[in-house]
């Protein structure tokens, strides 16, 4: 009864935390206020919290299946697929699956479905009719269905507006799988019971999408303890591979084992045995790293333990090995995505084509009026082609005659349109591989999504008689032999990049050396911010990123670190290679009234620039600036020579986390920063960067988080350092310069001019010297 | 040091074409772009010159670089796509065409050898020389005032022969079964020996006319034996100083094989005359002769214009004579002469005047003529991979063969924006953006580049009207030369023709068909815009496109409205003192203006009234040649009265031989005086103004091409009655 009450205040407690801001891919900003109140209330309801639960200690187990919180599946039509990992004996137990979910109002239940699949088998397919709460479908899934390891399943919405026929409104169309709703049940206790190491996979997520790593550490404040925990983190962040974990370590206690949670304990076993009654006796003797079933709460804890640390070292080991065999050397053909999106982003070097069907797509026909689909790739972190780049999608597509000229196929790159194509003939067409030009500008190393999206215009929805927007006609079709064309772009990579160590853990994965690790102190909420962001690095990199510790700040040197702590207590070499002003140590944090008066002086300068747009001359030039920046994407400031230097950066009163990169002193290595005021906005602010929907967002130079308005903000990379990655080329070097050329405009311009002048003058003394010249 | 050079410039080429092959964005090249045609602009307003004008010429290859590179990797449509791909392709391949074009003429005019200093006050040996005016159905009266004014030039005596090469009265044509022709030679044939008598100079013909122009003029070596041979056509009269200001140089190199001089007329060609731009633009054939026969000067490259030149005897003989493959064997021997180590020299000085075709319908034949005998050297004497050229001359021979080609591209620039515009073919694609930032700097830099090279020899749009108008008709001939390279024959063009009545031309006809299709696609531009505003952009700039094309096309028409004339020649104006007499009584008096048919003079005389018409009268005045006073006579057509001075217009009255020489002597002799027509017209707009002008034509010659079109249906068939009958 205790547990059941302690489960029921986690829910309340998480209810404070809003769903929906999790939701990836989240395009409904019309859904109205007033629903998101009541889908939350209905969720509010502890009442509901466990609708199958079996009373007593049969309870089901829930495994919880939306890896990233509630999912919006989104306009007409929507396709999400992704694999979850179920133990052996998960897979042996018989399963139900349960999916809440709540629809907008205006969706139309008798031409709306919503279908489920695991492992390609059709579960259900179901009419879209949860308008008013959310509801819950259940389903006895059959016998053989689940296997051990990765399953894949998959949500379509297929979905039609009510009444409206415009494109606007398919903007209306939603339903919101409701993550707490949404699991598989297994009833028995076996299937909570974890076992070999390979279950560390299963850990899941919680009924928010979030995994968290609990480690206990009774002995965490020693020193020496700290690499061989990091490198333990690290391993089980690559194993697991969750998108939104997080670490957090403690002294002692453990929690009740929940959905999502993974208890380590790591000690010897002196240390160990006043927490856990069951840990083997042979922990006393040798290296021992295995599930053990906690007595007191009765859930699997991974306990990793040994006579002394050196031994707790080789048990670690045992842990990380199998994930630290891809080291820096082998290049990945794929990055890891299909916890939360199968299959996985294809990582691209250089030039590759890739057909839609294998990048998970199938052929689809569509008779709605806003069709949309996307896919996943993965860029080196040394892509450095958003100046100049552009790939090419060479389209397999077909339209029906009743299309009107007007609508168009869009292109969008992680959010941001890239193209678009109108479709300008009427009558019908097929498109045989047309090409599309992609502007690489949006890409960042790590997973990129492009999503294709076509808008239909035709008579009938222009007329919209009663049951148009129900109408099956195919109007659209997309094939999958459509293909994605990149080419080669050019490859260097740039220090500082903050985007490129979030997407691939660069350039610490790439190290064969250990990276130097300087935490300002060594307390709980330091090593669960340290293990939360180089879980992170090492997740993108795919491997464990070598470690070792420094005592001193001075014996750094210049090989690449990484910094956490207090920014009170960095050395100030690291503040000056990182461009932050020295005044920061002082004020940040400290006292947040202080700073309030102090006004930005863009922000001033803006606002009186607002001010006086009186002048008939001078709204003539701010109309022309606005009309060449919309039409050609230029501004005074992207007319520059070159990269500017950065100015001294000074955190603001709301920023709670600072993640920052520069190069070391001599250049030779990379220094990356993340500190906080106090080690409690360290711990949370890092949690909440880690999620993935945030951890996306850090780039630049420097990236803050605003705890107060869970908002991430990034300084622009103005002056870096190029890294060679590559053997040298001269079609590197060519795309390279293409690109530098591309973001410096007016050196291209200035050096053509100069070319030109000496061009003309070579040429006046060459006519000179030949042919008659009387 | 000249390899160092040449290493130098390689390597600066090769940073450029580096640089401007970078796949930079859009953004970049549009500020590139708009810093390089500022550039540009600046210099040229500045009106800079000498090493300059290789800057603004440099910048504007640079950015034309950029658009090749663009256009052949972002534009072409896909290959997929035959029915966009095709007509896409042929466009691309119409516009490389150009810019190789543009490259050719770049090597060949961007330094051009400056004006030689005239040779005539140098004392020197005199070689012998033989005058060759070939002729074929040219009138004795035309030929009396060719042969007179070559007999009177500046040239000791015993070393000049003057020969009428006479292919119309061959025994050929005496003995030819046509009964009509054979009376007309055997008539022409004793008319001319009598001329030639009275001219003292040598009547040839020969018995069967073989290889037309070159089989004529090798049948004169055979008969001649001069150092030096001097080609004039029978209706280009040369200057007094002809020969002077050219045989010189023979002496200075042995291995010089022909010295040209400019080919200066007197009359309008049919587009001059029909827009009426004679008096105040410089003629079409000044770019040619005013600038590029030097550039090509530069190169040792200057080729024989099949007239108005003075050739080495020896170096002929060696070559066996002027080709005769190709119907231009002006060209083709010179190429075999210069592959064969001779060398050549350009005089920038008008030294004879002659006639051109004054019919829209000659003209075209003229055209047609060269066009199709530089597809025959192409197809036979293939410059580029003939041995012995120099590897500049090699180039500069086929920027002049390869220019003839310019019917194809300038077809397909009338035709592609109708492809997007009624068969809704995307042939080249491009957005917005891109358009500004590639296309139009391209058409900026490619205009100011022309108006730098050529300015004041053409002005903006000419060129382009030009070859507009001759495509039309010289598509099919050069079609048709490049399938049966054998196939063409000689004609000689007719130049004596006269519009008396305003009409259309016989062959207007497509012209008018062109432009009605063109105004229909501007009435569908409209159209399309209204109806489909999504794609309202491309629709723009294609219907632009096409509305430029109409402009043309517009212009067109008033060339092919050929506007009647009441004086059958051209005046010349002189100022010449001379006394007219009258009646036994000689007024003091100057010749005003000349023409080859008759003079205006104004007299000095108290109490002259109106003169009767046809009243004898005589013009007494001291030719160039002789040094003393002559009398012509003359009767009298017209008089003006203002006050003391009498306006005298009359018509010349020649009854001797002599009165020919005095003739030619009043017209010909002085060659300052076509210099100084020349420069007259000589003055670069400047492509703002140019433009405007051009506008301003393009709108008045539609309007008059379709008045013509609509007025004179009747005048347009008794034309080509006309003209049958002529034939």
């Amino acid at each position: 009864m205790m547990k059941s009450v302690h489960l029921a205040l986690i829910i309340l407690a998480l209810q404070s935390f809003p769903l929906r801001a999790q939701a990836p891919f989240d395009m409904t900003p019309e859904r109205p206020a007033a629903e998101e109140q009541t889908g939350n209330g209905a969720v509010s309801q502890p009442v509901v919290v466990t609708p199958t639960a079996q009373p007593g200690e049969t309870e089901a187990f829930k495994r919880y299946l939306l890896p990233s919180g509630s999912l919006d599946l989104s306009g007409e039509f929507e396709d999400r697929a992704w694999t979850f990992y179920l133990t052996p004996q998960q897979a042996a137990t018989g399963a139900k699956l349960n999916l809440g979910y709540q629809n907008s109002i205006f969706v139309a239940p008798e031409v709306s479905r919503l279908l489920v699949e695991i492992n390609d088998t059709k579960i259900a397919s179901e009419a879209v009719r949860s308008a008013d709460t959310v509801s819950d479908l259940s389903f006895e899934l059959p016998k053989d269905l689940l296997k051990p390891g990765s399953n894949l399943i998959r949500l379509r919405a297929d979905q039609r507006h009510r009444t409206d026929c415009t494109i606007e409104s398919t903007y209306q169309l939603w339903s919101n799988v409701n993550a707490e709703r949404t699991y598989l049940s297994f009833s028995g206790s076996d299937a909570q019971r974890l076992e070999s190491l390979d279950d560390i996979r299963a850990i899941g997520v919680d009924d928010n999408g979030l995994t968290r790593i609990n480690f206990v550490v009774p002995a965490l404040e020693q020193p020496s303890t700290t690499i061989p925990l990091m490198r333990l983190a690290q391993g089980l962040a690559v194993f697991a591979d969750m998108p939104n974990q997080s670490f957090t370590f403690n002294t002692r206690g453990t929690a009740g084992k929940k959905s999502g949670e993974l208890t380590v304990l790591v000690g010897t076993s002196a240390e160990l045995q006043p927490l856990l009654a069951s840990l083997p006796g042979s922990a006393s003797s040798e290296p021992i790293a295995g599930f053990v079933a906690d007595p007191a709460t009765g859930s699997s804890v991974l306990a990793v333990s040994g006579p002394t640390w050196q031994a707790i070292g080789t048990a670690i080991e045992s842990v990380v090995a199998p994930t630290d065999i891809a080291g820096p050397a082998i290049r990945r053909d794929v990055i890891t995505t299909q916890r939360w999106r199968s299959p996985d982003a294809p990582f691209l070097y250089s030039d590759t084509r890739l057909r839609f069907s294998q990048l998970g797509f199938k052929t689809e026909e569509f008779s709605g009026r806003r069709f949309r689909t996307d896919f996943i790739i993965g860029v080196p972190a040394d892509f450095y082609a958003n100046g100049y780049g552009e790939a090419v999608i060479l389209l397999d597509a077909a339209y029906s005659p009743t299309v009107l000229p007007g609508s168009h196929i869009d292109v969008y790159v992680n959010g941001n349109i890239a193209s678009t194509v109108p479709i300008a003939s009427s009558g019908g067409g097929i498109l045989r591989h047309l090409p599309i030009n992609v502007t690489m500008r949006h890409f960042r190393p790590g997973v990129n999504t492009i999503r294709i999206e076509a808008n239909l215009e035709t008579e009938d929805d222009k007329l919209c008689a009663p049951g148009t927007t129900g109408l099956e006609t195919p109007r659209f079709a997309l094939f999958d032999s459509s293909e994605f064309h990149m080419p080669d772009f050019a490859r260097i990579a740039q220090l500082p990049n903050l985007a490129a160590s979030a997407g691939t853990g660069f350039p610490y994965g790439r190290s064969l050396e250990p990276i130097r690790l300087y935490l300002d102190r060594i307390d709980a909420d330091t090593l669960s911010a340290s293990a939360t962001f180089l879980g992170r690095l090492a997740a993108g990199a795919g491997h464990p990123i070598p470690l070792e510790t420094v005592a001193s700040p001075a014996l750094i040197g210049s090989r690449s670190a990484i910094f956490i702590g207090a920014l009170s207590q960095m050395p100030q070499s690291v503040l000056t290679q990182m461009n932050i002003a020295e005044a920061s140590r002082t004020t940040w944090g400290s006292d947040p009234g202080g700073q309030a008066g102090t006004v930005s002086t863009e922000a001033a300068l803006d606002a009186w620039r607002e001010k006086l747009r009186g002048g008939v001359f001078a709204s003539w030039i701010t109309a022309f600036e606005d009309w060449v920046k919309r039409n050609f994407d230029i501004s005074l400031s992207s007319l520059r020579f070159a990269p500017v230097s950065e100015s001294s950066f000074m955190p603001s009163t709301e920023t709670s986390l600072l993640v920052a990169q520069g190069a070391s002193p001599d250049g030779s290595g990379t220094w990356s920063l993340v500190a906080a005021p106090t080690g409690k906005d360290l711990h949370e602010g890092m949690q909440a960067l880690s999620t993935q929907d945030t951890w996306r967002q850090l780039a630049g130079h420097i990236t803050t988080y605003q705890r107060g308005t869970k908002t991430v903000e990034t300084v622009p990379i103005n002056d870096f350092d190029f890294i060679e990655t590559e053997p040298a080329s001269l079609s590197n070097y060519r795309l390279i310069a293409a690109n530098w050329l591309s973001t410096n405009i007016l050196t291209y311009a200035v050096l053509l001019t100069a070319l030109s002048v000496l061009l003309g003058l070579v040429t006046a003394m060459m006519l000179n010297n030949l042919g008659r010249r009387e | 040091m000249k390899a160092g050079i040449i290493l130098f410039w390689a390597i600066t080429s090769l940073g450029v074409i580096a640089l401007v092959t970078l796949p930079i964005n859009l953004q970049t090249q549009l500020i590139a772009s708009i810093a390089v045609v500022t550039f540009m602009a600046v210099i040229k307003i500045l009106r800079a010159e000498g090493t300059w004008r290789l800057i603004a010429l440099a910048f504007g290859t640079a950015i034309i670089m950029r658009y090749v590179y663009w256009r052949t990797t972002s534009t072409l449509p896909p290959f997929n796509q035959l029915e966009n791909f095709i007509p896409g392709f042929l466009l691309y391949l119409a516009e490389m065409y150009s810019v190789m074009m543009l490259a050719l003429s770049l090597f060949v005019v961007s330094m051009p050898l400056p004006p030689r200093p005239s040779r005539a006050a140098s004392e020197g040996k005199y070689p012998s020389v033989d005058v060759f005016v070939p002729t074929y159905n040219e009138d004795a009266e035309l030929l009396a005032n060719t042969l007179a004014a070559a007999k009177a030039m500046d040239y000791p005596g015993d070393k000049l022969t003057v020969w009428l090469l006479d292919d119309g009265g061959t025994l050929q044509k005496r003995t030819s079964p046509n009964l009509l022709e054979d009376q007309m030679a055997k008539a022409r044939h004793q008319e001319l020996q009598i001329l030639c008598g009275d001219l003292d100079v040598r009547y040839l013909t020969r018995d069967r006319n073989e290889h037309a122009k070159a089989g004529n003029l090798n049948n004169g070596m055979q008969h001649s034996k001069g150092e030096l041979i001097a080609v004039f056509d029978a209706d280009h009269a040369p200057t007094r100083d002809f020969l002077l200001e050219t045989v010189g140089y023979f002496e200075d190199d042995p291995k010089l094989f022909l010295v040209q001089t400019p080919h200066f007329f007197l009359n309008p060609d049919p587009v001059e005359r029909n827009l009426r731009t004679f008096e105040r633009m410089p003629s079409e054939n000044e770019m040619f002769y005013g600038i590029i026969q030097r550039g090509l000067d530069k190169w040792n490259a200057s080729f024989f214009c099949g007239s108005a030149a003075v050739l080495r005897r020896q170096a002929l003989d060696q070559a066996g004579g002027f080709s005769g493959v190709s119907i231009t064997e002006d060209c083709e021997t010179a190429i075999a002469l210069h592959a064969s180590g001779w060398n050549s020299v350009y005089v920038d000085r008008p030294l004879i005047a002659g006639l051109q075709p004054a019919t829209f319908a000659s003209f075209i034949g003229q055209r047609s003529r060269w066009a199709q005998g530089m597809m025959q050297i192409l197809r036979f004497r293939f410059p580029l991979l003939k041995r012995g050229l120099t590897i500049p001359q090699r180039l500069c021979y086929m920027s002049s063969t390869l220019f003839w080609l310019f019917p194809f591209p300038r077809a397909i620039f009338l035709f592609a924006p109708l492809c997007y515009l009624f068969f809704d073919l995307e042939i080249f694609t491009a957005s917005g953006g891109e358009f500004l930032g590639y296309t139009l700097a391209y058409m900026l830099v490619n205009l100011m580049m022309q108006n730098y090279l050529y300015g004041s020899f053409r002005w903006p749009w000419i060129s382009e009207l030009y070859e507009y108008v001759q495509t039309i008709h010289l598509l099919p001939a050069v079609v048709s030369a490049i399938i049966n390279p054998r196939k063409p024959s000689f004609k000689v063009t007719a130049k004596d023709e006269t519009v008396l009545v305003s009409r259309l031309s016989e062959i207007s006809r497509p012209f008018f068909f062109i432009f009605g299709v063109l105004l229909l696609a501007v009435a569908i531009t409209a159209y399309r815009v209204y109806t489909e505003p999504y794609k309202a952009d491309v629709t723009l700039v294609v219907g632009g496109w096409n509305l430029l094309n109409l402009l043309l096309a517009g212009c067109a028409l008033g060339v092919v409205s050929e506007r009647g004339e009441l004086t059958a020649t051209r005046r010349v104006k002189v100022t010449r003192r001379c006394e007219f007499g009258l009646d036994e009584q000689w007024y003091p008096a100057t010749i005003d203006n000349v023409s080859v048919n008759g003079a205006r003079v104004n007299v000095y005389a108290k109490n002259l009234e109106t003169l009767p018409l046809n009243k004898r009268g005589l013009i007494r005045f001291t030719p160039y040649s002789s040094g003393k006073e002559e009398i012509l006579p003359v009767a009298v057509r017209n008089t003006q009265v203002a006050g003391d001075i009498v306006t005298v217009g009359c018509l010349y009255l020649p009854e001797a031989a002599r009165d020919h020489s005095l003739i030619a002597d009043l017209i010909f002799a002085n060659s300052q005086q076509w210099t100084q027509f020349q420069m007259s017209r000589r003055g670069n707009p400047g492509l703002l103004r140019g433009t405007i002008w051009f506008l301003g034509l393009a709108f008045y010659q539609t309007s008059r091409g379709l008045i013509y079109f609509f007025t004179s249906p009747g005048a347009r068939d008794k034309a080509r009655t006309a003209a049958e009958a002529k034939r």
